[in-house]
């Protein structure tokens, strides 16, 4: 069957497409085929299953928020996943509680997506709800001024145009709320 | 097809004997050199900002956010993929005993290629972002590339119909499973990804990002391999089983590994141990392409000390083997969740597109320029100096990248180190990796300007 590839141009070009589609299909079509929770959206009411919670879709400010951090970039430094790592849910927890793991359901309205796949910062899945707005504006004005050592960029053009500002924050405010994780719903606004 | 005898007094070649144009070689590769440059000042000013996080850090456009995307488009698409395809232009009709089947076609592929390279430093700049790693460009520069690329391809497959040699030499097979392949893994990646959410989406997107390395940069930067190292060396290959093993395992391997990047993450656990499986299945095709390579040169690594060409050629063999013992390695679960989203990661990925593709596409040039002219290379020593400075800056990159990530992922497995001290803790590391990129952009300025000067300077020197 190779052999044959050695001088028919057609032939070779045949088997490298029915080798590669093989693989192709099987990992890109079949999966969410397969695995019904990448396309259902996380809600769940009962305790006893686990945390509870629901995934909404984004308003409109949220979305708009949600585009800025997509044109900036921030998630070429910033992931949003809890992996099924204890370093993971302890780091990304807070006040004592640990972030529950990230799973495909929670994602589900997504596009793009933001997973990421660097942590040059730390990891914002369960962001929402930790810093308060006034924390955010002095934050994005100056890293430094918050943290020490943090080499994050300043977003001054972004603090000084209300309208963006608080539509990053908006959006920023949901990640991870869909899993209704904080005990005593001790979330920041 | 008549074959061409523009530069027949230049070269003065017996009559009747088939002088190949290289046009469009040529246009491609002067400017991917060109975009290797201007891309490699973006690349300092990014390591740069790791050092100085405040620097220019008043202007949206040149934030870190928007200048990464330009550099990994630009080193993939404008430097890299350019070379390459600048290279193909110049191996194919050699290997097929033909001229090109069209120069025109092939010039306005350069011409359209330059245009989707600008449009995208002026959309990535403007914050013009889809969001999708490699796949940044907006929709209607992709549909421009996918343009470009069947116009390529139109070109390659007619020049292979066309040839006078029946067999088809290895390079031929690459060439056109790179074109084929990479057809339907960027339509996956930049237009499937549309019609898709979430972790469907982002598994979408890795199958691409991964195969934009594994069956695009891999198989045409193996194909410049498998050419000029017997080329440069006048060594006949070692195996052309051992070729074939590679050749067609890679096909049926890579694609499916994609989820690898995923690991740990909010996608199917059996997924993930299929990519695993597949990942380390990677070792196959790796070691019969290095183990072939390697041993063309046996009795021959003589030449090394004299060739420019041979030096990139078979470093790049040695990173190709380090960088995907390292892939296979990174995706078991329990190495994956120290090196995971560290500084290891660029340094890995540097190694593979710069190390090992980048290496292969130089000692191309540097072999093909100076034929395509008619001429000498303007500078050995110049090109000896440009070997040396990638190296020992490359090295130099990727090495502290790889101490300081793995030093990185165990600190983030100790919950008990605030993030932020993980960060000042790599201080040193990222301000060695500026040092070795002033070194390694040294390189690559003395690479440019001594093939922008074979190219465009006005020597007559005729060709060794």
């Amino acid at each position: 069957m190779f052999k044959k590839a050695d001088n028919n141009a057609l032939w070779a070009i045949g088997i490298s497409l029915v080798l590669f589609f093989i693989g192709g299909l099987l990992t890109t079509v079949a999966p969410p085929l397969i695995d019904k929770s990448w396309s259902k959206p996380f809600e769940n009411h009962d305790p006893a299953q686990g945390v509870t919670g629901k995934l909404v879709k984004l308003n409109e400010q949220q979305l708009k928020g949600r585009a800025i951090y997509v044109r900036e970039g921030c998630w070429y430094c910033h992931t949003q996943q809890i992996r099924t790592l204890l370093a993971d849910t302890k780091r990304y927890g807070w006040k004592g509680v640990d972030a529950p793991i990230s799973t495909p359901d929670e994602f589900v309205y997504d596009d793009p997506h933001m997973f990421g796949t660097k942590r040059t910062g730390p990891d914002l899945a369960r962001i929402g709800g930790k810093y308060d707005t006034q924390w955010h504006r002095t934050h994005f004005r100056n890293p430094r001024d918050l943290v020490k050592g943090s080499i994050m960029p300043p977003y001054t053009w972004i603090v000084n145009n209300p309208e963006e500002f608080n539509a990053l924050v908006a959006y920023l405010q949901t990640l991870g709320r869909a899993k209704d994780w904080r005990p005593a719903n001790d979330y920041e606004k | 097809m008549q074959p061409q005898f523009s530069k027949a007094e230049v070269t003065k070649v017996p009559e009747g004997a088939l002088v190949h144009e290289d046009a469009t070689a040529k246009w491609f590769l002067i400017s991917s050199v060109a975009y290797f440059f201007i891309v490699g000042i973006i690349a300092l000013i990014i390591a740069a900002k790791f050092v100085w996080p405040d620097l220019m850090g008043s202007m949206s456009w040149l934030t870190y956010g928007r200048l990464r995307p330009l550099h990994v488009n630009g080193m993939l698409f404008g430097w890299l993929l350019a070379a390459d395809m600048g290279l193909a232009y110049y191996v194919i009709p050699r290997l097929c005993g033909v001229p090109l089947w069209s120069e025109k076609l092939g010039l306005a592929t350069a011409a359209l290629w330059n245009v989707i390279i600008l449009g995208a430093v002026v959309t990535l700049m403007a914050g013009l972002n889809q969001g999708w790693e490699y796949a940044e460009l907006p929709w209607y520069l992709d549909i421009l590339v996918v343009v470009a690329w069947i116009m390529f391809g139109i070109n390659v497959f007619m020049t292979v119909a066309s040839r006078k040699h029946q067999a088809m030499y290895v390079t031929i097979w690459y060439t056109m499973g790179c074109i084929l392949w990479t057809a339907f893994v960027y339509l996956t990646g930049n237009f499937a990804t549309l019609f898709a959410t979430g972790t469907n989406q982002a598994n979408l997107n890795w199958m691409y990002v991964h195969n934009a390395v594994g069956l695009i940069f891999t198989p045409i930067g193996l194909g410049i391999a498998y050419y000029f190292i017997p080329r440069a060396s006048n060594t006949p290959l070692h195996s052309h089983k051992l070729s074939m093993i590679g050749f067609w395992s890679l096909a049926f391997v890579y694609v499916w590994t994609g989820a690898h990047h995923m690991l740990h993450g909010p996608i199917s656990q059996w997924l993930q141990t299929i990519a695993i499986a597949f990942s380390l299945m990677l070792l196959i095709p790796v070691w019969a392409v290095v183990y072939n390579l390697f041993a063309t040169m046996k009795g021959q690594w003589h030449q090394l000390r004299e060739s420019v060409p041979l030096k990139f050629l078979m470093s790049g063999v040695v990173f190709y083997l380090l960088t995907c013992f390292q892939g296979p390695m990174h995706s078991l679960r329990t190495v994956n969740a120290i090196v995971s989203k560290t500084d290891w990661i660029p340094g890995h990925a540097h190694m593979a597109v710069l190390g090992c593709f980048s290496f292969f596409a130089i000692a191309g040039t540097y072999f093909a320029m100076p034929k395509i002219m008619g001429k000498a290379l303007h500078s050995q020593s110049l090109a000896n100096w440009s070997y040396w400075m990638l190296m020992i800056g490359g090295l130099g990159f990727f090495t502290t990248l790889w101490l300081g990530g793995f030093w990185q992922g165990w600190q983030w497995n100790n919950v008990s180190i605030p993030f932020i001290d993980t960060v000042i803790a790599l201080k040193p590391i990222w301000i060695v990796r500026f040092l070795s990129g002033i070194m390694m952009f040294t390189g690559i300025v003395f690479f440019a300007y001594n093939i922008l000067a074979t190219a465009l300077g006005t020597h007559e020197e005729a060709a060794v």
